[in-house]
């Protein structure tokens, strides 16, 4: 299974971390960092993360494109071509990117970010047909 | 046949979309509620939880008996969700060819008089008219036991009970 780092602001990484343990039990499997809740350098951290991942590769999920945990995150993996770096990061590219089965290239991982998308949920205003018992066993 | 027979009052969510149905490797989906059988916005959001590629059928607990026996089902794995101990009940005396019930997630939603709910796990919170469903439950001959997330140990029924 592909290491994965998240990183954010303040308890969203711990946070998402909380979920994924609800959802799956898989929250062992992620590493976070939950930057400025204290004065502590986290960049630290990441470097570790970073040693630990550059042979085998991994992905870091960091929370805002641009925002200073982004930024650190991208000169820590300067040198580490094999550690795909994801921004903008939410609940559900998160699951998908640890319950997925195939290794993860960039390929899966732009496959899976493009399902993963925040949605505007609308009602459809006619309800879908229920499907048949013949239509289910077919 | 029914490869898992899920209580679970939340139905259809993140636990059982995204986890079990890889774990049971299971094409189909049977919702047994009455419910959700009448209710089309309760359908709306379940047809909304289900993983692509998986097909899902919403029934009354009384025709998906039915789904459950029909000879076209034999070889086809399906994956049986029901929101109470009782409509377990009713589909384990009703349909032999089920390898498991798993009492998952039941009471949270519930309401109900505090004093007469019985607590059997921090996810199990019973009615005694549940806790006496539960109780005829385990003496079917499948196994029953409550598991919820597959890294969860499985833990037999009979135990909670005690």
């Amino acid at each position: 299974m592909v290491k994965i780092l998240i990183a954010s602001h303040g308890h969203f990484a711990s946070g998402l971390k909380s979920a994924i343990q609800i959802l799956t039990g898989m929250g062992g499997k992620v590493e976070t960092i939950d930057a400025y809740i204290d004065d502590s350098d986290y960049t630290l951290a990441i470097r570790q993360f970073v040693q630990q991942a550059k042979a085998d590769g991994g992905v870091i999920f960091t929370d805002l494109v641009g925002g200073s945990v982004n930024q650190k995150v991208l000169l820590e993996v300067a040198n580490a071509p094999k550690i795909i770096v994801v921004s903008q990061m939410n609940l559900a590219i998160i699951l998908a990117t640890l319950l997925e089965a195939r290794p993860i290239t960039t390929e899966v991982l732009d496959e899976l970010i493009s399902q993963s998308q925040v949605q505007r949920i609308t009602v459809p205003k006619t309800p879908e047909t229920t499907a048949s018992d013949d239509d289910f066993f077919s | 046949m029914i490869a898992q027979l899920r209580v679970d009052d939340r139905l259809i969510h993140g636990q059982v979309a995204l986890v079990w149905t890889k774990e049971l490797d299971t094409p189909g989906i049977v919702v047994a509620n009455d419910n959700a059988a009448k209710n089309e916005m309760v359908q709306m959001t379940l047809k909304m939880a289900t993983p692509t590629g998986k097909k899902l059928l919403i029934r009354s607990v009384d025709d998906a008996i039915k789904v459950f026996n029909n000879p076209k089902g034999k070889n086809m794995r399906m994956f049986a969700l029901v929101n109470s101990v009782r409509d377990a009940l009713k589909i384990a005396q009703n349909v032999s060819d089920i390898d498991g019930i798993n009492v998952a997630n039941v009471g949270r939603f519930a309401g109900g008089d505090k004093a007469t709910i019985k607590q059997l796990s921090s996810t199990l919170m019973l009615e005694p008219a549940e806790v006496a469903a539960l109780k005829e439950l385990v003496k079917m001959p499948m196994p029953v036991f409550q598991q919820v997330l597959p890294s969860n140990a499985k833990t037999p029924i009979k135990n909670l009970l005690k």
